[in-house]
């Protein structure tokens, strides 16, 4: 018994010492692991291989703007994001990346192929969440989404791409920019969703997440 | 005597309320963050509900079961160590009703320290991690006195390499897993050594609470010794092929703690096999699997000399597994089907029967040679913002008639006997048949209380005095607290 513990314990420390493995390794606090390796053996658990999540609880990172994408990555690491689904999943897991790694991940996401997402949602909420998106609420000071994010919501280096994503997972982070401040980053939103009723929330969801099919 | 709503009631003023009081506090006290938690939590850094669903321990989500086959490697090496404690306090509907109701439920309507365990676990290379167990039952012995007596020995094992060929659209993961008992290895919370998920008191007083009642198992039983190798291509399909044999020499720490008569002994390799197909789509997921061993397990663990002396247990298992996972709320439905063939060894097949018939004269039949039972599972929870949840759960055992079984008969004066106590059985058939429901809430994320109703419908195939002195299946309903900590 004593002698199996212990060749247990040698084996485990040489390799320990002698086995890393950073073309393959799931290992998230190593500057050599390559930031490729790590969107493929550790972010795609939950975003996908391509950056196109399963669950609409994960965002789709797929053709994401890199600047937006780096700012998230940082805000995590330094706890200045801390709506829950960030806090939950992404602190820890961001928190030993260097800045290499982050700009590295950044690019790998901005250049996939964008998602493209089922149509859900009925057709008059769609419609509906199109001219707020294109047009705003103007009686309610809600301006146009496309001005920022851009005509096809495909982002603006800060400004986030929107078209293809959860539609879910819009709907909780407006909710996070009007309800908290738990995205200092994004504090301009909280002005900007101000005025929106959940329904407006729901329609111009639906929308984007429709929008590459449209 | 049933339980009443007053008897719940004062259950739940007595021992709920302060138990929960102790659990805000402790959340109150410890940091809401993500830090400072249990070895694997450590490691990831982030919260239980990423890899536990709805944060119910130990069910996996999707991303858990990737952490799982991935050889728990994914983040960084943190210090492997978490404990876990459970309390718990069972009432069983009646307890008079026995030869020795003293003796029979000793800690009955009692708050015990149920079990203990020292985990260790986590990355130690970028290929290598473990998850190991070492428990702590302060009831595993009792002396003539009546007094117990505590010990700790190896728990679940499972220590594995893999690897993970990933480009593209093309995804495997290939592993091998040294582990200690058929199933632990398994991602999928169905697997039979993961259904049971609230660990079982010792004492007698909790002999029916449904971690005690029928639940899918293999005749190997654990404390053995296994290696097994899996795959599993574009998170589509698994597969897994390994073989078991008696934990000894280099393999003696699975079985460490346990003394020779405690120790499972199997004859040579044992194999064990397990298919399944997972999909995923939006929110949900679905796995429909199946499995299977074979095991020779000698009678006597001390005495292997006699190939002959092995029982062959033969079992195949069939599950399903839905979640629906999207933030707030987790619901999981689970179904197993399991088949056990059990075939005695030739010195205690077709052997005279240990009782008589109710005059005492005539010799019952002999015992049979061969065995089939056929357990049942499924279970519907519901889990509302990783903090409240609840579940419902049905067990069905039935089986072949035996008089192997019979614990409960008449002896050669015509009198009735009873060799276990309320447990015991008067039909030689083992089908029992019930219903559990369940709510608990996790008021922290390393912390559940839980309450549990387990409803006997049938008990050793009788509704009604299943032991011959007029025990009814209902007399078993109980009621059962329970507060487990992980840190």
């Amino acid at each position: 018994m004593k002698s199996a513990i212990l060749a247990l314990a040698a084996a485990a420390a040489a390799l320990s010492a002698g086995c890393a493995n950073p073309q393959r390794s799931r290992d998230t606090a190593n500057p050599a692991v390559p930031a490729v390796t790590l969107a493929q053996q550790v972010c795609s658990n939950c975003h996908g291989m391509t950056g196109s999540a399963v669950s609409p609880n994960f965002p789709n990172l797929a053709a994401q703007t890199q600047p937006y994408l780096v700012s998230q990555l940082s805000g995590f690491q330094s706890h200045s994001r801390r709506d829950p689904a960030g806090f939950e999943y992404m602190w820890g897991l961001s928190r030993h990346l260097t800045s290499e790694q982050i700009a590295g991940l950044a690019a790998y996401y901005a250049g996939q192929s964008p998602t493209v997402q089922p149509i859900e949602g009925d057709s008059h909420g769609i419609e509906a969440g199109k001219l707020i998106f294109a047009s705003g609420v103007a009686d309610k000071g809600v301006p146009a989404c496309a001005a920022c994010h851009g005509p096809e919501a495909k982002g603006n280096e800060g400004f986030p791409r929107l078209a293809g994503q959860h539609a879910d997972y819009l709907v909780k982070q407006l909710g996070v920019f009007q309800r908290t401040d738990e995205r200092p980053e994004g504090s301009i939103m909280k002005t900007v969703a101000h005025g929106l009723t959940q329904q407006n929330i729901q329609d111009v969801a639906a929308y984007l997440q429709a929008m590459p099919s449209l | 005597m049933p339980i009443s709503i007053d008897d719940a009631r004062a259950f739940v003023a007595k021992h709920l309320q302060p138990m929960l009081a102790v659990a805000m506090l402790a959340g109150a006290l410890l940091p809401g963050s993500a830090h400072a938690i249990p070895a694997f939590n450590r490691q990831t850094g982030q919260n239980c509900v990423a890899c536990h669903a709805g944060g119910q321990f130990p069910e996996l989500t999707p991303y858990g079961r990737l952490f799982k086959m991935t050889a728990y490697t994914l983040g960084e090496r943190a210090m492997p160590i978490s404990a876990m404690v459970v309390a718990s306090h069972s009432k069983v509907a009646d307890p008079s009703k026995s030869d020795d109701p003293g003796a029979d439920f000793q800690k009955d309507n009692k708050l015990i320290l149920a079990t203990a365990s020292l985990l260790i676990g986590g990355k130690l290379t970028d290929n290598i991690g473990a998850f190991t167990q070492i428990t702590y039952d302060p009831y595993a012995t009792q002396d003539a006195d009546g007094n117990f007596h505590g010990h700790s020995n190896a728990d679940n094992i499972d220590i594995r390499y893999a690897d993970r060929f990933i480009s593209g659209s093309r995804d495997l993961i290939f592993g091998v897993s040294a582990n200690n008992n058929p199933s632990v290895s398994d991602p999928w919370n169905t697997a039979a050594a993961w259904m049971q998920y609230v660990p079982v008191p010792s004492p007698t007083g909790s002999r029916f609470i449904d971690g005690n009642a029928p639940y899918p198992g293999y005749g190997a039983g654990g404390n053995i010794a296994g290696l097994t190798a899996y795959a599993y291509w574009n998170q589509t399909l698994y597969a897994e092929i390994g073989g078991y044999g008696t934990s000894r020499g280099m393999s003696s720490f699975m079985s460490a703690g346990l003394d020779g008569a405690s120790t499972t002994k199997l004859r040579g390799v044992n194999p064990y096999w397990r298919l399944a197909l997972n999909h995923e789509w939006g929110p949900h997921n679905l796995m429909v699997g199946a499995a299977g061993m074979t095991a020779r397990v000698y009678d006597d663990p001390l005495d292997t000399s006699d190939p002959a002396s092995t029982h062959k247990f033969t079992d195949l298992s069939l599950d399903a597994q839905y979640q629906y996972l999207l933030d707030p709320h987790a619901v999981t439905a689970q179904f197993v089907y399991t088949r056990n063939h059990h075939r005695y060894p030739a010195a205690l097949a077709d052997q005279p029967a240990p009782f008589f018939d109710a005059s005492g004269a005539a010799t019952l039949a002999n015992t049979n040679a061969e065995d089939t039972n056929h357990v049942l599972r499924a279970r519907l929870s519901y889990v509302y913002q990783a903090t409240y949840g609840g579940s419902v759960g049905l067990f069905s055992l039935t089986g072949t008639t035996n008089t192997a079984n019979q614990t409960a008969g008449y002896d050669s004066t015509g009198t009735l006997v009873r060799a276990d106590g309320p447990a015991s059985n008067l039909s030689g058939n083992p089908a029992t048949k019930g219903w559990t429901l369940e709510a608990f809430c996790m008021p922290i994320q390393y912390a559940r209380v839980g309450l549990q109703y387990t409803i006997y419908t049938r008990f050793n195939d009788a509704s009604t005095n299943y032991d011959g002195l007029g025990r009814n299946a209902r007399d078993n309903n109980t009621l059962f607290f329970y507060t487990w900590l992980a840190y």
